[in-house]
C-alpha cells in the first residue's frame, strides 16, 4: 500500500496540475506532493530497515535495501528541485510566459519524478526495463525545455542514444529471461533470479549481464557510452540537472549493481574486473576532460562520469566493506552533485552565461551565487566535512584491504586530477578582477532554501554516520552482493 | 537413352519457339499499364521474319568476328538449355554435361562474341555499349559466383537438376531463409544482366544512354534477326532457371512419369509461370527509373550483399 | 483446421524471418525516406506475421497476444503518429544526408550481420530449438543493422526509424527465446514504444520549427574541443 502511494502521489499531482484551473498554483502543488512523497519514502525506508524488505502489489512492487536507498534518494532531490523549481523558473521566463510554461514544465517533472522512483520499486525485470526506458521519455522534452537549438541537440542525442542503449539492454533482459525459462520458472523477480542464479547456464547469464551493462551503461554514463551525458545534463534546466545527474544515473547504476548480485552467485565467474576496467575508464577520461572543459555546468556533468565510474569501480573490487562504501558514495554523490546543479542554476540566473571563459570576479558581481558555488565544488571534489570526502576515503581503504593498490593508485591520482581541475576553473571564476555588472536582483528564496536543505545531510554524513544510514547502507551493500 | 535425347531437343525447340512470344507479352502488358493498346504479343515473330527476308549490309572494315557473332549468340542459349531443367524433373541427356557455372560461361561467350563485334565495326556507340555491358559483367559475376556456392552449399552440387530436386524434396529448405535470400539476389543479377530497368532501358532510343542495345546496332537483315532472336532467348534461359530451379521448382514432368505427353503439359505450365514473372518484370519496368550509370555498382552491390548474407546464413545454420 | 502441420508453420516463419533481415539490409541501403518508412512498416508486419505463425505452431496465446498487440502499434499506430507529428516536407527527401556512402555501409553491415550469426555460438552451451537458431541470429542481426544505421544517418526521422529498426530486431529474437513473456510487460513495451515514437516526432518538429532542418547531425554546437 505504501509502496503503490508513492507511486499513485506523483502521477495523480502531474494529472492535476495538467488541469487549467491549477496552473496558476503547479509550483506549490508540485513542493507539496514531493514533500509527501519524501515522507512516504522514509515512511518504506524506516519499514525496510525494520524488517529487511518490503512487497506489495501482490509481489509486483518490491523494496529491499538497495531499492530503498535509491527511494530515499529519489525522493530527497524531487523534493529539493520541486523547491529550486519554483524560484528559478519564475525568474527564468517573463510574466507573460510564466503560466504557460509552469504548465508544460510541472506535469512533466512530477510523472518524471515518478518513473524514477519506479525503477527502485519494480520487482518483476522487464517491468524495471519499461520504468527506466519511461524515466528517458519523460525527461526527453525537460532536456529541451530551454528551447535553444544547443538544448534541442541535446534533447535528441539523450532520446536517442540512451534509448538505444535501452534496446541493447532488453535484448539483455530477454536473454535472462530465457535463462530462468530453461530452468522450468515462469516468474522474473529480482529475488528469483538471485536464488537460481547458481543454476542457470552462464552461457546465457554472461551475453546477458554485457548487454545490459553497455545498454544500461549508456544511461549511467559510463565511458565509452558517455557522449551524450555532459550535453543533456549541461543543457537542461538547473533543477531537471539536479534529477538527471544526481539521482538519474544512479538509479540506471541500479539495475547494473543489481545484476552484479546475480553473477556473484554464479559459480566460477567474476564480474568484478568488468565493473573495475568500465570503472577506471570512466574515472580516467571524465576527469582529463574536466580539465580543458569550457561550461561549468559541463564540466560538473563530467564530474557525475567520473562518480560513476568510482561507484562501478567500488562495487567491482568487491567485498562488504567496499559495496558498504559504494551505497555511501552513491548517497553522498546525489546530495553534493544536486547541491552543485543548484549553486551552478543560480549563476546561470545571475549571468545568464555559462562559459567559463567569459565570467570573473564572481565574489564582486553576485556574492551570493559565488558562495555555493564554491561549497558545491569543494563538496563534489571531496573535501570534508562534505560527505564524498568519507565515502571516497572509504572506498580507498577498502581497495587497499583487498589488495588491489593499482587500482586504489590510478583512482587517487584521478581523484586528485579532478580536484585540480575543478578548483583551477571555480576559482577562476570566483576571484580575480570582475568586470561586468553586480547582480542586483539577488537570488530566489526558494533556491536558497533548496541548497540549505540539501547541505543540512551533506554535512551531517559527512561529520558523524547516524545509525539509521549506516543500517540502510549495510542494507544496501548487502543486496548489492549477496 | 534416344528417348532423353528427344526431349532434349524439345527443351531446345521450345525456347527457340517460345522466347519471342515472351518478349511480345512482356512489350504488351507494358503498353497495356501506360493505358496504350501496343502491339499484337506476335509482333516479335512478325519483325524476325521481315528481318530474315531483308538484305544483308555488312562494313567493309569489320572481320570475321562481326560475320560470325550472331550464330555464337544464337546458339549459346540453345547449348546452355541442354544444361538446364525445362520441361522435365528428371535429368536428360546432356545433364552432366556442365552445372550452372558451366552454363553461366556458355551465355558468358556469347556475350564476349558481341562484345567484340560491337568493337569491331567502328561506330562510336558499340564500343561504349561493350564497355559498359563488362562493367556490369564484372560487377555481376562475383555475385553469381556466390550464390553458385551458396546453391552447392545447400544442395551438396551446383548441377541444376540436383539443385532442383533438393528444393522440391525438403520444405524446410525451400522456405529457409537463405533461400528467400538468394532468390532476391538472382533476381537482381537477372535484372542486370539482361539489361533490364533500372541498370538499363530496354526501349529506350537514345544511343548514349544505352548499354545492352547499342551492340548490334549495325546489324541488319538475319544478323540483326539472330542478335534479337538471341536476346530474347537469353531472358528466357535466365527465366528457366530462375523459375525451374529456384523459385517454383514444381509443375515439371515428374521424374515417374516419363511420357511425352507429361513433358508436353509441362510446356502450358512453364509458360504460365513465365506470364506471372513477366508481370513482375512489368511492374518493376514500369515504376522504376533507369540508375545513373556509376549507382550500378550500388544495385549490383545490394545483390552481393544479399548474397553473401545468404551464404552466412547458411555457413552458420549447422 | 489442422491443414498446416507444425513443422510448415515454422518453415514459412523461416521465410519471413529471411525477407525480415531482408528488409533492415534496405534501410542501410534506401537513398529516400520514403522508402525507410515503407520497408519499416513492411518489417514490422513481418514480426508480426513471425509472431503469429510461432504462436499458431508452439500454441502460445502469448505469442498471438504479441502479433495482435504489434499489428496494432508499429504497422498502424506508430505510422500515424509519425506522419501527424512530424512535418510532410521531410518524407519528400530524396537524399538522405549520410556519414558513410552507402555501398560503405552495405559492406560494413555485411560484416555486422556475420558478426551476428557467429555471437550465437555464445550460446553454445544451452538446448536451443530449430526455429530459435533462425529467429536469433537475424534479430541480432537486425539489432545491429539498426545500431549501425543510426550512426550513419544524420537524418532525425531516418534515426528514429532505425531505432525502431532495431528495436524490431530484439523483438525478433525475443518472441523465440521467451514466449511466455508476462502479459503485462508485454502490454507496458507496447504502450513504450508508441509514446516513444510521439516524443521523438514532437521533437523532431520542434527541432524543425527551431532551426528548419531535420539534419541532427548536423548540430554539433556542444561538443569537445
Amino acid at each position: 500500500m505504501l509502496l503503490a502511494a508513492i507511486l499513485l502521489v506523483p502521477v495523480c499531482t502531474s494529472l492535476l496540475v495538467l488541469a487549467a484551473p491549477a496552473r496558476r498554483w503547479s509550483a506549490e502543488i508540485t513542493i507539496l506532493a514531493m514533500a509527501v512523497v519524501l515522507a512516504l519514502a522514509l515512511f518504506a525506508v524506516q519499514a525496510t530497515l525494520a524488517r529487511g524488505s518490503l512487497s506489495a502489489a501482490s509481489g509486483w512492487l518490491a523494496c529491499d535495501g538497495l531499492g530503498a536507498l535509491i527511494l530515499g534518494l529519489v525522493a530527497f532531490v524531487a523534493f529539493t528541485a520541486a523547491i529550486y523549481s519554483r524560484g528559478y523558473l519564475h525568474r527564468r521566463h517573463p510574466p507573460q510566459h510564466r503560466i504557460e510554461a509552469a504548465g508544460s514544465y510541472y506535469p512533466l517533472f512530477n510523472i518524471f519524478v515518478a518513473s524514477m522512483l519506479a525503477v527502485p520499486l519494480m520487482a518483476n525485470v522487464a517491468l524495471l526495463w519499461v520504468a527506466l526506458e519511461l524515466t528517458t521519455l519523460f525527461s526527453a522534452f525537460l532536456v529541451g525545455f530551454e528551447n535553444t537549438p544547443e538544448a534541442l541537440e541535446a534533447a535528441w542525442k539523450y532520446a536517442i542514444l540512451t534509448t538505444l542503449g535501452a534496446i541493447i539492454a532488453l535484448l539483455g533482459v530477454l536473454i535472462l529471461y530465457w535463462g530462468t525459462r530453461v530452468l522450468g520458472q515462469e516468474a522474473f523477480t529480482w529475488n528469483e533470479l538471485i536464488a537460481e542464479a547458481p543454476a542457470m547456464p552462464p552461457s546465457l547469464v554472461w551475453p546477458a549481464f554485457l548487454l545490459i551493462l553497455i545498454g544500461f551503461g549508456t544511461k549511467v554514463g559510463l565511458v565509452p557510452m558517455h557522449t551524450w551525458l555532459p550535453d543533456a545534463h549541461s543543457q537542461a534546466p538547473s533543477p531537471i540537472c539536479a534529477l538527471l545527474s544526481g539521482v538519474e544515473t544512479s538509479t540506471a547504476l541500479y539495475v547494473i549493481l543489481r545484476l552484479y548480485s546475480v553473477l556473484s552467485r554464479l559459480p566460477g565467474s567474476e564480474a568484478g574486473p568488468w565493473f573495475v576496467v568500465f570503472g577506471v575508464l570512466s574515472v580516467g577520461v571524465a576527469t582529463i576532460l574536466m580539465v580543458q572543459v569550457r561550461d561549468y555546468k559541463r564540466m560538473f556533468a563530467f564530474s557525475t562520469v567520473e562518480h560513476m565510474g568510482i561507484i562501478l569501480l567500488a562495487v567491482g573490487i568487491g567485498g562488504a566493506d567496499a559495496r558498504f562504501a559504494a551505497a555511501y558514495q552513491i548517497t553522498a554523490h546525489a546530495l553534493a552533485k544536486s547541491f552543485c546543479f543548484f549553486a551552478a542554476g543560480l549563476l546561470v540566473l545571475a549571468l545568464g552565461e555559462q562559459r567559463i571563459a567569459s565570467i570573473q570576479g564572481l565574489t564582486r558581481r553576485a556574492p551570493v551565487a559565488a558562495l555555493p558555488f564554491v561549497a558545491g565544488a569543494l563538496a563534489i571534489t571531496g573535501m570534508p566535512p562534505s560527505a564524498v570526502f568519507v565515502s571516497e576515503l572509504l572506498i580507498l581503504k577498502a581497495g587497499l584491504a583487498r589488495g588491489q593498490y593499482l587500482v586504489v593508485g590510478f583512482l587517487a591520482l584521478f581523484i586528485v586530477l579532478g580536484f585540480a581541475a575543478i578548483m583551477r576553473h571555480a576559482t577562476r571564476m570566483t576571484f580575480g578582477a570582475g568586470s561586468g555588472s553586480r547582480w542586483t536582483a539577488g537570488a530566489p528564496r526558494t533556491c536558497l532554501a533548496a541548497l540549505a536543505i540539501t547541505a543540512v545531510p551533506l554535512v551531517i554524513f559527512g561529520i558523524s554516520m547516524p545509525p539509521e544510514l549506516a543500517g540502510l547502507l549495510r542494507l544496501a551493500g548487502a543486496a548489492m552482493g549477496r | 537413352m534416344l528417348l532423353h535425347l528427344g526431349y532434349n531437343l524439345l527443351q531446345a525447340a521450345v525456347v527457340i519457339g517460345f522466347a519471342p512470344l515472351i518478349e511480345g507479352i512482356l512489350a504488351r502488358l507494358k503498353e497495356i499499364v501506360q493505358s496504350k493498346r501496343g502491339p499484337s504479343i506476335f509482333q516479335p515473330y512478325r519483325d524476325l521474319g521481315k528481318l530474315l527476308r531483308k538484305d544483308e549490309i555488312v562494313s567493309r572494315q569489320s572481320s570475321w568476328i562481326f560475320r560470325a557473332a550472331p550464330y555464337v549468340a544464337f546458339t549459346t542459349p540453345v547449348f546452355v538449355t541442354l544444361l538446364i531443367p525445362v520441361l522435365t524433373r528428371y535429368p536428360l541427356f546432356f545433364a552432366f554435361m556442365g552445372d550452372m557455372l558451366g552454363a553461366g560461361f556458355v551465355l558468358a561467350l556469347g556475350g564476349f562474341f558481341v562484345s567484340l563485334a560491337a568493337v569491331d565495326t567502328g561506330n562510336p556507340y558499340g564500343p561504349m555499349g561493350a564497355s559498359r555491358t563488362r562493367m556490369v559483367g564484372f560487377l555481376t559475376e562475383p555475385v553469381f559466383l556466390i550464390v553458385f556456392m551458396t546453391i552447392s552449399l545447400v544442395a551438396g552440387s551446383t548441377i541444376p537438376y540436383i539443385v532442383q530436386d533438393e528444393w522440391v524434396r525438403s520444405p524446410a529448405a525451400f522456405f529457409a531463409p537463405w533461400h528467400v535470400l538468394l532468390v532476391i539476389a538472382f533476381f537482381l543479377l537477372i535484372l542486370a544482366e539482361d539489361g533490364r530497368l533500372p541498370v538499363d532501358s530496354a526501349t529506350g532510343h537514345f544511343e548514349l544512354a544505352m548499354i545492352e542495345k547499342s551492340k548490334s546496332l549495325e546489324y541488319s537483315g538475319r544478323g540483326a534477326a539472330l542478335m534479337k532472336w538471341a536476346g530474347a532467348m537469353k531472358l528466357f534461359v535466365l527465366m528457366v532457371v530462375f523459375l525451374n530451379v529456384l523459385v517454383t521448382p514444381w509443375g515439371l514432368a515428374g521424374p515417374t512419369d516419363t511420357s511425352l505427353a507429361g513433358v508436353l503439359l509441362a510446356v502450358p505450365l512453364v509458360l504460365l509461370k513465365m506470364l506471372a514473372f513477366v508481370l513482375v518484370l512489368v511492374v518493376i519496368e514500369s515504376s522504376l527509373a533507369k540508375l545513373r550509370l556509376f549507382r550500378i555498382s550500388e544495385f549490383t552491390g545490394a545483390a552481393f550483399v544479399i548474397a553473401v548474407v545468404a551464404m552466412i546464413s547458411r555457413l552458420f545454420a549447422a | 483446421m489442422h491443414a498446416l502441420s507444425t513443422s510448415s508453420l515454422l518453415s514459412i516463419e523461416a521465410l519471413a524471418g529471411g525477407v525480415f533481415l531482408l528488409t533492415a539490409l534496405g534501410t542501410v541501403a534506401a537513398r529516400q525516406l520514403l522508402t525507410c518508412f515503407n520497408l519499416f512498416v513492411l518489417q514490422s508486419f513481418l514480426l508480426s506475421a513471425s509472431a503469429a505463425l510461432l504462436g499458431l505452431a508452439l500454441s502460445s496465446p502469448h505469442l498471438l497476444a504479441v502479433a495482435a498487440i504489434t499489428l496494432a502499434t508499429k504497422t498502424v499506430l506508430i505510422p500515424w503518429l509519425l506522419r501527424k507529428t512530424v512535418h510532410g516536407e521531410v518524407y519528400r527527401i530524396r537524399e538522405i544526408d549520410q556519414v558513410l556512402n552507402i555501398p560503405t555501409s552495405l559492406l560494413l553491415a555485411l560484416g555486422l550481420v556475420g558478426l551476428a550469426y557467429f555471437s550465437v555460438d555464445f550460446f553454445g552451451g544451452v538446448a536451443v530449438p530449430a526455429y530459435s537458431l533462425v529467429n536469433l541470429p537475424i534479430g541480432v542481426a537486425v539489432l545491429l543493422l539498426g545500431a549501425f544505421t543510426l550512426t550513419v544517418r544524420r537524418e532525425a526521422v531516418a534515426q528514429l526509424l532505425a531505432l525502431l529498426v532495431a528495436e524490431n530486431g530484439v523483438f525478433f529474437a525475443g518472441i523465440t527465446i521467451v514466449p511466455n513473456l508476462p502479459a503485462i510487460a508485454e502490454l507496458a513495451a507496447a504502450v513504450d514504444i508508441p509514446v516513444y515514437t510521439l516524443v521523438v516526432g514532437l521533437l523532431t518538429r520542434r527541432i524543425y520549427s527551431e532551426m528548419g532542418t531535420t539534419m541532427v547531425g548536423r548540430l554539433t554546437a556542444l561538443r569537445e574541443e
